[in-house]
């Protein structure tokens, strides 16, 4: 990966709206290697659009949204499917094709994407999942796993391989805090890479955390996409 | 004026979402053919869904297969072997074996089958899928679904109808051998009983006879994952499989007339 290249380019990209729904205000946002993005956002729809947004799924209306130098709308099929596989996504909602075991899930993206051995992406998954407290990598449905652990889960595959681009939606739901230190591990071992990071949450102890290494803060509302920053003194309650 | 006017938008409608349907079918199986044999498409992915999906299908309506040849043994073969024997028109037995079993039956019994054991259980997965928003999962992670779902199940899905045809066809003509030559009105053995079956076969009888189990494998696949991933995204899915099975029952038809048809 070029240093100079940016991860993601949004240039005023404004998004198609769905039926019946407003118009999203353009956005920008340029994401260099090693940045890291938390963005504030209380409404998961709106979430998972943006990330829909940098992952060139949203149709757009203005603007442009680059990928490590390459406007999506100008790639074709293939190689818009070749470019997806280089970002890791913790999605907000569905996260799972219940058509097969977790494992499996985990491995997809990787077994489809690249030719690494399925030995080497096995052991590879079971140290991440390890690493996020996991006992191994997970087997068996989707169904059979606990809500905590699918979160570790999810979390495994996004970092699983050597993503370019890390969309993380709502990846910590409150009651799993414990995950934290492995995830801000694991997005610091991904930094240093040069991957680029984006983390969507909607939890006000994530926002507030000011010990996120961050380079960026935004918050994403109905108004947009815009700068944020924490008081510089919250008063204790 | 106006009752006239929303009878003919509902004539319209429903007219254009079934031409619309089959023109999509017509597409999907095209692009089935024509992708196929390109090793780019065959990912270590889509090969994993090929072997699961062969092993489902052929292991899963073997066993159906096996008992409806049998009873149409009985009920068909026997029968005519019966019936062309007291006739004294034992020559014509290969003729009517292959006109009737060969041609038309085989490939329609065994779509029927295949749609019930293999399509409806695709159909449902794919129709899960959709409410589930499974396949936004996938497309987010560059997992395209047509590779990975469709064209492996597709083939799989033609290979298996075609293996399932022979076996269709070698049971049948056997059970109905058997029972011929246990009431003693079948003298021939059964491999002479095949030998003349083979012989009756014109080369239009070759190439349409797997030519129709290998379309009708992909028209079931085709016609399972339009239905699934057409299907409204809250639709209930128990509501698609009486849907897909009508819209698959008749592109089996249409597919097997038309190739009769042209041969």
């Amino acid at each position: 990966m070029a240093d100079n290249l940016p991860i993601l380019d949004l240039q005023e990209a404004e998004m198609e709206p769905s039926p019946g729904e407003h118009a999203e205000r353009p956005m920008t946002l340029r994401l260099m290697p090693g940045d890291f993005a938390l963005i504030e956002s209380r409404d998961t729809a709106r979430s998972t659009g943006f990330a829909d947004l940098c992952t060139g799924m949203a149709d757009l209306v203005s603007g442009s949204v680059g990928f490590l130098g390459q406007d999506w709308a100008r790639l074709g099929y293939q190689e818009t499917a070749m470019q997806r596989g280089r970002i890791g996504r913790v999605f907000a909602n569905a996260n799972w094709i219940h058509l097969l075991g977790i494992d499996d899930n985990i491995l997809l993206p990787q077994r489809h994407h690249t030719n690494r051995p399925d030995s080497t992406l096995r052991d590879e998954a079971a140290t991440l999942s390890m690493a996020f407290g996991l006992p191994g990598l997970p087997m068996g449905r989707p169904r059979d796993l606990s809500p905590a652990d699918l979160a570790r889960a999810a979390c495994v595959r996004a970092f699983l391989g050597r993503p370019a681009l890390l969309v993380l939606e709502h990846p910590l739901h409150t009651r799993f805090r414990d995950m934290m230190p492995a995830l801000l591990n694991a997005l610091a071992a991904a930094r240093d890479r040069g991957a680029a990071a984006i983390w969507l949450t909607g939890s006000d102890a994530v926002w507030r955390d000011r010990s996120l290494p961050t380079t960026h803060r935004l918050r994403l509302t109905a108004a947009g996409l815009a700068q944020a920053s924490l008081p510089s003194r919250i008063k204790a309650a | 004026m106006n009752g006239f006017r929303r009878f003919l938008q509902r004539l319209g409608r429903s007219v254009r979402a079934r031409t619309a349907f089959a023109l999509k079918l017509a597409a999907l199986t095209f692009a089935v053919l024509r992708d196929a044999p390109m090793p780019g498409m065959w990912r270590r992915t889509a090969r994993s869904e090929f072997h699961r999906s062969l092993r489902q299908s052929v292991g899963g309506a073997v066993g159906t297969i096996v008992v409806t040849a049998v009873l149409i043994g009985v009920a068909m073969i026997a029968q005519g072997l019966y019936w062309l024997t007291t006739a004294g028109q034992q020559s014509l037995v290969g003729t009517v074996l292959v006109t009737v079993l060969v041609r038309e039956l085989a490939p329609l019994l065994v779509g029927v089958i295949l749609l019930g054991r293999s399509g409806t259980v695709a159909l449902s997965e794919f129709g899960t899928m959709r409410s589930n928003g499974e396949e936004h999962v996938m497309e987010s992670l560059g997992l395209d679904p047509y590779q990975l779902l469709l064209l492996p199940r597709a083939v799989a899905y033609a290979l298996a109808s075609f293996t399932l045809g022979m076996v269709f066809v070698i049971v049948a003509i056997i059970t109905g051998h058997l029972l011929g030559s246990l009431a003693g009105y079948e003298r021939d053995t059964a491999l002479g009983l095949l030998s003349r079956v083979l012989s009756a076969m014109a080369w239009q009888d070759f190439a349409v006879f797997p030519t129709k189990l290998l379309l009708i494998g992909i028209l079931v696949a085709a016609s399972s994952y339009l239905t699934g991933f057409g299907a409204r995204r809250t639709g209930d899915v128990t509501q698609l499989l009486p849907l897909g099975f009508v819209r698959a029952i008749t592109a089996i038809l249409i597919c097997s007339l038309m190739l009769s048809l042209v041969a």
